[in-house]
């Protein structure tokens, strides 16, 4: 009918199915709501990880110190009033030689323990107290010098210890929990099950079932076209997150954005096959993300070996550990597997996932009247 | 593949939705022309459309194109579907959706605008097709779904109740482009719960009735074989024994059970007759003359109650 006496070239399979990839590409332009509730959610932990970096969250000096806060006096609880909790930084003051000896020169030994009372009558003693006793000040106020050489320094860092304490402390509850276990999920979720998801909802997935182009390759071309956002937003979310974290949240986007990166892909491909099979992806990826990826992961046992986040979290925690930082400081990735395997699993998920995918999605009957 | 393989083949298909029959072992083949596909809602059609352009599949039984097994994607380059859903990509304008269609069918750009605007200027809508697609009627919602289903140019063409929703000129048009195509040599399978509507289109109707075909031909091959075929009428009306007497004496009626064992147990009358529609139009007259009070009219032969239900201008429901 429309070739008529024209001349016309022959329709391409591979064509049409390139053009599927832009064309789904093109259909997340519209920000639709789930789009929304990830960005806002991105937006509020950013601003909480800015507060807190600002306010030294991450900082050892700045932590509340772990100790009794009622001064016990010969062995019997003090009448004085209990104690504010004091930093670290004012606890390492506090038991400092000079500190000590100007309250007993007071009179004003109430706040302190036994044992952190003076003792000049025993000079051994006392200068064993006082060496054991200086160590947290020393911990805490020592600083690195930092210069083109050893006679210029043009400035001065905090020491070793006390910048790994701040990066490890700032990876364990930004990178590990909040946005590996929420927000990359939550933000691969809202796009990836929506290639399929919104197509659903609109109930306009007749229109590429009835194109002749192979369903395995609707599959994959969809996938393909959601992936960039994935990536967009995943990254850029981890870039916003890591920037807002000061000097340790650098460090930890120059040492785990390729696992974020492997990370966010291997979600998507998760996800995109969730919203291919499911009619409400979101709720089935919303119990995903909440239950087995926050809760499975970080338990003891081999369930979490089914878990994607384990792999980057694993990844990320020997590259902190072979940066020499504490890995005692993740207590919940003690069993990390090896950077090796972990790499393998995470480029090895979104590949078999997505055959899986397409292979369902081929055999699978789509109905536009339910 | 050669021409003389029929255009769209079911052979013996079935289709079950969980412990629900769809579709019961139905037989169709289909070379050209316009064949109107009709029956009640929920009597299989839309399966029928469906699986001929390889959404479903069968559960028994196989459909083709051209030889083709119609789930296989190279089928679809042979059939041009519209659905009877009104679900679109609303942002876009009528002139980008049908375009679009035409990339995804693996045309250049320059050939999916080519045919594009081939197609919206045959269902007439290429002076509006800028228009949002949300913006629009549903009479111009029809067309476009009817200009993306021709932008490939199938041989195929399988139309899910495109009538519905357009107005009578723009029903007529449409009528009138349906057989134009089919004049071009295509092939044209239209479902519609209306025989009114596909009776000023073609004369080959398949009827459906609960998943099965019930009846295939011209209108003039259907009525002939319901007129040689009597058909069983249960009737409860007030003095059933009167009403028997009165019926016995029309020439049509065979015969009349006035106490017959119904399935539900009710209380009525089974009358035999031949020729249907004659004796609907004889039993009415007597209604009205005798002032009968009927509860309930309904031919007890499923296939007969749904082509009569056509034959008699209903929905299929008499």
């Amino acid at each position: 009918m429309t070739n008529g006496t024209h001349h016309s070239s022959p329709p391409s399979a591979f064509r049409a199915w390139c053009v599927l990839v832009v064309q789904s590409f093109q259909r997340h332009l519209r920000v639709r709501q789930m789009g929304w509730v990830s960005a806002v959610l991105l937006g509020l932990v950013v601003v909480w990880v800015a507060f807190a970096t600002q306010n030294g969250a991450w900082e050892l000096a700045g932590h509340r110190a772990r100790r009794i806060t009622t001064p016990i006096k010969d062995n019997q609880p003090s009448s004085a009033a209990p104690l504010a909790r004091l930093t670290n930084a004012q606890e390492a003051e506090r038991l400092r030689p000079d500190s000590r000896y100007n309250a007993l020169a007071g009179g004003n030994t109430d706040r302190f323990q036994p044992h952190e009372v003076p003792n000049p009558l025993n000079p051994t003693e006392d200068a064993l107290a006082s060496l054991v006793l200086s160590i947290p000040h020393a911990a805490m106020r020592s600083e690195v010098p930092v210069g083109t050489a050893p006679e210029v320094v043009t400035k001065v860092e905090p020491n070793r210890f006390l910048t790994s304490w701040r990066f490890m402390s700032y990876s364990r509850w930004v990178i590990f929990l909040v946005f590996m276990g929420f927000v990359l999920p939550l933000f691969t979720l809202s796009y990836a099950s929506g290639a399929f998801g919104t197509e659903r909802e609109s109930r306009s997935l007749v229109w590429l079932m009835t194109r002749p182009i192979p369903r395995s390759g609707i599959y994959l071309a969809k996938f393909l076209g959601t992936l960039p956002w994935c990536v967009a937003f995943g990254l850029g979310g981890f870039v916003a997150v890591c920037l807002a974290g000061g000097p340790a949240g650098r460090e930890a986007l120059a040492r785990f954005w390729p696992a974020a990166a492997m990370g966010t892909v291997a979600f998507a491909s998760l996800f995109h096959l969730v919203g291919a099979i499911f009619r409400r992806p979101v709720v089935v990826g919303l119990v995903y993300v909440f239950f087995y990826e926050t809760v499975v992961a970080i338990l003891p046992g081999s369930l979490k070996l089914l878990s994607l986040t384990f792999y980057a979290r694993s990844l990320m925690y020997n590259e902190a550990v072979g940066a020499g930082h504490p890995g005692e400081m993740l207590p919940a990735m003690t069993e990390a597997v090896s950077s090796a395997t972990a790499w393998w699993v995470l480029a090895a998920a979104p590949v078999v996932i997505t055959l899986f995918g397409m292979w369902l999605f081929s055999r699978s009957e789509y109905r536009d009247d339910i | 593949m050669s021409t003389e393989t029929p255009l769209l083949l079911f052979e013996q298909v079935s289709k079950w939705y969980g412990s629900v029959l769809a579709l019961n072992q139905v037989t169709l083949e289909l070379t050209g022309g316009i064949t109107g596909l009709v029956g009640a809602n929920g009597a299989g059609k839309s399966t029928l459309l469906r699986m001929a352009n390889g959404q479903l599949k069968p559960t028994l039984g196989q459909v083709s194109v051209r030889g083709t097994d119609a789930w296989d994607w190279k089928a679809r380059r042979l059939v041009g579907y519209c659905p009877d859903i009104d679900a679109f990509y609303e942002d876009m304008s009528g002139r980008r959706f049908v375009w679009v269609m035409a990339r995804l069918c693996g045309y250049t750009r320059a050939e999916s605008k080519r045919r594009t605007e081939a197609v919206l200027e045959r269902v007439g809508m290429s002076e509006r097709a800028d228009r949002k697609l949300r913006g629009y009627s549903k009479g111009m919602r029809q067309r476009i779904k009817l200009a993306q289903a021709l932008v490939h140019d199938p041989e195929l063409l399988i139309l899910d109740e495109p009538l519905s929703g357009i107005d009578p000129i723009g029903r007529q048009e449409l009528l009138e482009l349906f057989q134009a195509l089919a004049a071009q040599g295509k092939c044209l399978l239209i479902s519609s719960h209306e025989l009114e509507s596909l009776e000023k289109l073609t004369n080959h109707v398949v009827i459906m009735a609960r998943g099965r075909i019930v009846a295939v031909g011209t209108l003039q091959q259907i009525r002939e074989m319901l007129d040689d075929r009597p058909v069983s009428v249960r009737i409860d009306v007030d003095r059933p024994r009167e009403v028997a007497r009165l019926l016995l004496a029309l020439s049509e009626v065979i015969a009349v059970d006035v106490a017959p064992k119904l399935a539900d147990g009710g209380e009525g009358i089974v009358v035999k007759a031949r020729n249907p529609k004659r004796f609907f139009e004889l039993f009415g007259r007597l209604v009205v003359e005798h002032q009968l009070e009927v509860r309930r009219l309904e031919p007890l032969d499923e296939s007969a109650h749904a082509i009569l239900g056509y034959l008699l201008g209903g929905s299929g429901k008499t």
